[in-house]
C-alpha cells in the first residue's frame, strides 16, 4: 500500500511496479487506470496500425508520389525513363486543346450537377418529411439507383436514349412531338446534358436520404412553434428548414462537386467521351492518353492527373473555406 | 396531385429496372419486334445461356472471389486500425485519421497509372490478387472512418474493467471492440461489398484477360462486342444487379446508413 500512497503524491513513476505482490486489488486497479492517460502502449498501437499504414503507404502514398515523379519524365515501356522537366506541364497548359475541352466539359458538369443533385434530393426529402403516404416505399425505391453499378446504369440509359426505340423518343412520338426525337447521345449538343441527367438519376436518391436524415434531426419544438404561428410550408422551408440544415446541404454540394470532377465510369460506358469530344472529361482523357492512344507514355497522362488532383484539392479547400458556416445556428 | 408527381418520379427511378428485368426474360428477336412487350412466354433459359455459354459464370465467380477477399481484408485491417485510433490517445492520432480519410476526395487517376506500373513490376498486373489488393486500399479510408466513429462511442469504462480483470490490450480488441462494434462492422462490410461489386475503373485498367474479368467489366465488354444482342445483355445486367438487390432487400437500413456515413457528420 505504501507504493500506492507515494504514487498519489508524486508523478507516477515511469515503470509502474504493477507486478509487486503486496498491491491489493484496489490499488492495482487504481494503478492500471492511472496509467491510461500517461504512456500509451506503443507496442499494441503499432501492431494494430501497421497493416493499415502499410496498405496506405504502398497503395496510396507511394503511387501518389510516383505519379508526381512520372509527371516530369517520359515513361516508356521496358523501364525507359527520361527526365523532361516541366515540358509535360507546358504542353498540356499551352497546346493541348483536347485537354481544355475536357476541362470545360468537366467544369460544366461540376458546376450544374451539384445544384441539380442536391435540389432534387432536397425536394424529394421534403415531400417525405411532409408525410406523404407510402413514404417508406418511396424512400427505398428512390434510393435503389445509388446501388447500381455505372456499367448497368450506362447500358440502361443508352437504351433509354436510343434513337429508334428508346423510351425518350417513344414518349415524344407518342405525344406527337416526334420532330424533337433525336439520337440523344450521338448529338454533340445534347450528349453532355443526357449524361448529366443520367448521373442525376443515379444520385438524387442519395441526396434525398441524407437530407431526410438531417430533417428528422431537427428539433420538433421549433417546427411545432412555427405551425402554431400559422407558418406555411413554403415559408417554413425557406426561413427555418434551409438555414437549419445548411451544413448538411453544403456537405452534399461539395461531395457532389468532387464526384463530378472525377466522373469516369458513366462516360466511358455510354459515350467514351464522344461524339467529337462533346462528353470528354478529364478522367476519360487521362485514361485515353495512358492506355488508349498507343502513345506508350505514362509521363504525360501523369502530368494531367497531377494538375487535376491539385485543381480538385484547391476547389475543395476553397469551397470548404468559403461556404463554412461562420456562426453555427444554435437550436 | 403531389402523389402523382411522386408516382411519376418513382416510375422515372424504378421504371428502367422493370424494363430491363422484363427484357432479360425475352429473346433478342422478340425484343426487336416490340421493345416494350411483356415476356410471354418467359424465357428463363436466357439465364442458363448467359451463365454457361456467355461466360457470365466466370465473371460472377471472379467478382465473388475478388470482392469477398477484399472485403474480408479491409474489414480486419480497418477494424484493427480503427480500434487503435479510437481507443488510445497518442501523438499523431488525429493526423493519421485525417491523412487516411482525406484520400477519399482524391481522383483515382492520381494513383491509377502508378498502380498500373507497380502491379506490372511485381507481376500482379492482370491478376485477381493485384486487383484485390488495390480494392483493399481504395475501401480502407471509408471503413476506418465508419468504424472509428462507432468504436469511439463505446464507453471507456468497459475497457478499464476488462483491464482490471487482467485482460490484455489485444484481447480487449477481440472480446470487446469486435462484438460490440458488430452493427458498424456489418454496415462497413455491406457497403464495401456493394461498392466493390460495382467497381469498374480499376478493373478496366488492371485486368485484360477475358477469363479474369469481373462482372461490370464482363458486362461492358459483352455490350461492346455484341451491341445488338439486347436480350442477352439484359440478362447479364440482371445477373450483375440481382446480388445487389438481394442485399438491399435484406439490409436496406445498414446500406443507407453506410452509404451516407461520409456525408452526415
Amino acid at each position: 500500500m505504501r507504493e500506492a500512497r507515494t504514487a498519489k503524491r508524486g508523478p507516477w513513476p515511469k515503470h509502474a511496479p504493477s507486478s509487486s505482490p503486496p498491491l491489493s486489488v484496489a490499488a492495482r486497479a487504481a494503478s492500471l487506470l492511472r496509467s491510461r492517460p500517461g504512456q500509451p502502449p506503443w507496442g499494441v498501437i503499432g501492431t494494430l496500425l501497421t497493416p493499415a499504414l502499410f496498405v496506405y503507404a504502398g497503395f496510396t502514398a507511394y503511387p501518389v508520389g510516383r505519379t508526381f515523379y512520372n509527371s516530369v519524365h517520359l515513361i516508356k515501356p521496358g523501364g525507359v525513363e527520361q527526365f523532361v522537366g516541366l515540358q509535360n506541364y507546358a504542353q498540356l497548359l499551352s497546346s493541348d486543346l483536347t485537354f481544355w475541352r475536357a476541362v470545360v466539359n468537366t467544369m460544366i458538369w461540376a458546376g450544374v450537377a451539384p445544384l441539380l443533385d442536391v435540389g432534387c434530393g432536397l425536394a424529394l426529402a421534403l415531400c417525405l418529411y411532409a408525410g406523404v403516404p407510402f413514404a417508406r416505399f418511396f424512400r427505398v425505391a428512390w434510393f435503389t439507383p445509388v446501388l447500381i453499378s455505372y456499367v448497368v446504369v450506362g447500358i440502361l440509359w443508352m437504351w433509354i436514349y436510343n434513337y429508334d426505340w428508346g423510351v425518350v423518343n417513344a414518349l415524344l412520338r407518342a405525344v406527337g412531338l416526334g420532330v424533337l426525337a433525336r439520337s440523344w447521345l450521338g448529338n454533340t449538343s445534347t450528349a453532355l446534358a443526357a449524361l448529366i441527367l443520367t448521373h442525376l438519376w443515379k444520385w438524387a436518391g442519395f441526396n434525398m436520404v441524407v437530407c431526410l436524415a438531417a430533417l428528422h434531426a431537427l428539433p420538433s419544438e421549433v417546427m411545432e412553434a412555427a405551425e402554431l404561428d400559422n407558418c406555411g410550408w413554403v415559408r417554413k422551408t425557406i426561413f427555418m428548414i434551409l438555414p437549419m440544415i445548411r451544413g448538411t446541404l453544403i456537405g452534399l454540394l461539395i461531395l457532389s462537386f468532387v464526384g463530378k470532377m472525377k466522373v469516369f465510369d458513366l462516360v466511358w460506358v455510354m459515350t467514351e467521351g464522344g461524339p467529337l469530344w462533346a462528353t470528354e472529361t478529364v478522367s476519360t482523357y487521362v485514361y485515353k492518353r495512358a492506355f488508349g492512344w498507343q502513345t506508350f507514355d505514362l509521363g504525360y497522362p501523369s502530368a494531367l492527373a497531377t494538375v487535376w488532383f491539385l485543381v480538385v484539392l484547391a476547389f475543395v479547400l476553397g469551397l470548404h473555406g468559403l461556404l463554412r458556416q461562420r456562426e453555427p445556428l444554435e437550436y | 396531385m403531389l402523389l402523382c408527381v411522386l408516382g411519376g418520379y418513382t416510375a422515372f427511378s424504378a421504371g428502367p429496372f422493370l424494363w430491363v428485368a422484363i427484357m432479360s426474360l425475352r429473346t433478342t428477336s422478340e425484343i426487336s419486334a416490340s421493345h416494350y412487350g411483356l415476356p410471354s412466354p418467359a424465357h428463363w433459359q436466357q439465364y442458363v445461356t448467359a451463365w454457361t455459354v456467355s461466360n457470365y459464370r466466370t465473371y460472377f465467380w471472379n467478382s465473388c472471389a475478388v470482392v469477398v477477399a477484399a472485403v474480408a481484408l479491409t474489414t480486419v485491417i480497418g477494424a484493427m486500425a480503427a480500434h487503435a485510433l479510437a481507443r488510445y490517445r497518442f501523438r499523431g492520432n488525429r493526423a493519421i485519421l485525417f491523412l487516411i480519410f482525406s484520400t477519399i476526395i482524391f481522383p483515382a487517376q492520381i494513383t491509377l497509372l502508378a498502380l498500373f506500373q507497380i502491379l506490372v513490376k511485381y507481376e500482379l498486373f492482370n491478376t485477381l490478387t493485384g486487383l484485390t489488393l488495390v480494392y483493399v486500399a481504395t475501401q480502407l479510408p471509408l471503413t476506418i472512418y465508419i468504424l472509428e466513429a462507432f468504436f469511439a462511442r463505446t464507453p471507456q469504462d468497459l475497457f478499464d474493467a476488462a483491464k482490471i480483470d487482467g485482460s490484455s490490450e489485444l484481447a480487449s480488441f477481440w472480446r470487446l471492440t469486435l462484438p460490440i462494434g458488430r452493427p458498424a462492422i456489418a454496415t462497413a462490410v455491406i457497403v464495401n461489398f456493394i461498392l466493390l461489386w460495382n467497381e469498374f475503373l480499376y478493373a478496366v485498367v488492371l485486368i485484360t484477360d477475358e477469363d479474369k474479368r469481373t462482372l461490370p467489366l464482363g458486362v461492358q465488354k459483352f455490350m461492346g462486342d455484341r451491341m445488338q444482342d439486347i436480350g442477352m445483355i439484359a440478362t447479364g445486367v440482371m445477373i450483375a444487379v440481382l446480388p445487389v438487390i438481394v442485399l438491399y432487400a435484406l439490409f436496406s437500413k445498414q446500406l443507407i446508413q453506410g452509404m451516407t456515413a461520409g456525408a452526415v457528420k
